[in-house]
């Protein structure tokens, strides 16, 4: 039963993934991707600038400040040319960071303008996973948008993200709860960040970014939460000793035996009684 | 010697008398046999939706429009819940998932399991959902048995921690296998619901015992 449950359960979970992957994600944000519309927000990770964000041209963010991520807004699909100015600098001066994104139909993604490994200004498109996580369950994202090397990321002590590097994310499914986080250098004890408490709801998406600067000892964590990814649990077993179905099962059970009770000795009696006419 | 051969075909009659018992036995065998539903109570009403099914928008539209309000704020947990025409009465704990993924039922028969990732009783959205065995290991019935005893506009009451208890009315109840629990059951979004579940014959221990749910619900007294 137990392993039956669990094809079920990872057949449907394909199936999710599937249509996801081609069509709505059911995420809160989706009402802005029923027309193929992608569900974007902007973060905000390079220290000590404000900014305007342009996107084709347009004023998409003024004043954007260091450490801001935007709410989910709805955009059309397709490839956008984004620069980001130094506050009132735009949209004709030198862009801090310029680059073109590509954004998928559908997509529920984050723009994240950070600095690199090295420390430059430089800007990634993240797409958020917004796939069901089983129940009871909840995702947790890491993304390395800081100038700083390779990082782990402990939870409770213990690693769960190993060797991340700028401007690479990882994600897991955790037990939904709240877990205390820190990141350290990779492969050492060395607190980078934190320790900082992660409140992870069921059914939800938290993700994380480590930004700042190790240079400058502005490293941060930004989470990003993202809901209505929960799923149903795989049923109900409320039952133990079947008692309330055996009260029929021994009913019926002692009356085929009591009856062929009868008829062994309504036999034996037949019996008999041929053998007296016989003799 | 011609009563020998005489005891070496028996009459008719008894023949035939031989016949009928063996094919009574054969039925009650067959009977006692096949999986036990037969104490299965009936269905009636129909399951709340989340919304009415005139609307017709698809769900990614309706999680919006209605998931509103389902997290504003924590909502009192339930702590018991009565159904006083059945002297239904127990103890509620909060429960979660299993490793399996199937929700945790409390081990005490008399007691009742709230799944904590849905809504609450008296959340403005979705389905609150309780839990309880019909059975413990024993063999004794256990509070949630009772449900097979509920009628349409039965009044079901939950009581909460800090908070005025909650007051529903018995709309419906089906019995469904207990590996096509409707999605619906678990919504946490669309009109408020209280679903109550336990188990439900057949029972077959080679196949994880119970092989239905029995589902009861209720929805706000107004």
């Amino acid at each position: 039963m137990t392993n039956r449950i669990r094809k079920t359960a990872a057949a449907t979970a394909g199936a999710c993934a599937l249509s996801l992957a081609v069509s709505v994600p059911a995420s809160a944000e989706s009402a802005a991707q029923e027309d193929g519309k992608a569900s974007v927000s902007v973060f905000h990770g390079v220290p000590g600038l404000t900014v305007d964000v342009f996107a084709n041209g347009n004023e998409l963010l003024p004043d954007f400040k260091p450490g801001t991520l935007t709410e989910p807004q709805p955009l059309d699909p397709g490839t956008y040319d984004i620069k980001i100015f130094p506050d009132g600098e735009g949209p004709d001066g030198t862009p801090a960071i310029q680059k073109s994104v590509d954004v998928p139909a559908g997509a529920n993604a984050t723009l994240a303008a950070h600095l690199d490994a090295q420390g430059n200004p430089t800007l990634t498109a993240f797409v958020n996973d917004t796939s069901e996580v089983p129940a009871g369950q909840a995702r947790l994202t890491v993304r390395h948008v800081a100038a700083a090397p390779a990082v782990d990321v402990r939870a409770g002590g213990k690693p769960i993200v190993r060797d991340l590097t700028n401007p690479h994310e990882k994600s897991l499914e955790v037990p939904a709860g709240t877990v205390n986080a820190d990141v350290v250098l990779a492969g050492t004890d060395t607190v980078a960040i934190g320790p900082a408490d992660l409140d992870l709801a069921e059914g939800t998406s938290t993700v994380v970014y480590a930004w700042g600067s190790a240079k400058d000892k502005n490293l941060a964590l930004k989470t990003q939460t993202i809901g209505g990814m929960n799923s149903a649990p795989n049923g109900v077993d409320a039952g133990e000793s079947g008692a309330m179905a055996s009260d029929n099962e021994s009913a019926t059970a002692w009356l085929a035996w009591s009856a062929a009770g009868a008829v062994a000795v309504a036999g034996l009696l037949a019996a008999r009684r041929m053998r007296a006419r016989g003799d | 010697m011609r009563s020998s051969t005489g005891a070496g075909r028996p009459p008719a009659a008894a023949v035939g008398a031989a016949a009928v018992v063996a094919v009574v036995l054969a039925a009650l065998l067959v009977w006692s046999l096949r999986p036990s539903g037969t104490s299965v109570p009936s269905d009636f009403g129909t399951r709340p939706r989340a919304q009415e099914p005139v609307t017709g928008v698809s769900s990614g539209v309706l999680d919006d429009a209605s998931g509103e309000g389902k997290t504003s704020g924590p909502a009192s947990e339930p702590t018991a819940l009565r159904v006083p025409r059945v002297s239904l009465e127990a103890r509620v704990q909060d429960v979660g998932v299993r490793n399996d993924g199937t929700v945790e039922v409390p081990d005490d028969a008399e007691q009742a399991g709230w799944y904590r990732f849905g809504p609450a009783p008296g959340a403005s959205a979705g389905s609150a959902v309780l839990i309880g065995h019909v059975d413990d290991r024993t063999g004794d019935l256990g509070a949630f048995a009772k449900l097979y005893g509920v009628r349409k506009g039965d009044a079901v009451t939950v009581a909460r921690g800090d908070a005025t208890p909650v007051r529903y009315e018995v709309t419906a109840r089906e019995v469904v296998d207990k590996d096509r629990l409707p999605d619906d059951v678990f919504r946490r979004h669309g009109r408020p619901v209280l679903t109550l579940i336990t188990c439900a014959p057949p029972y077959d221990r080679e196949h994880g015992g119970y092989q239905r749910n029995l589902l009861v619900y209720a929805v706000p007294a107004g």
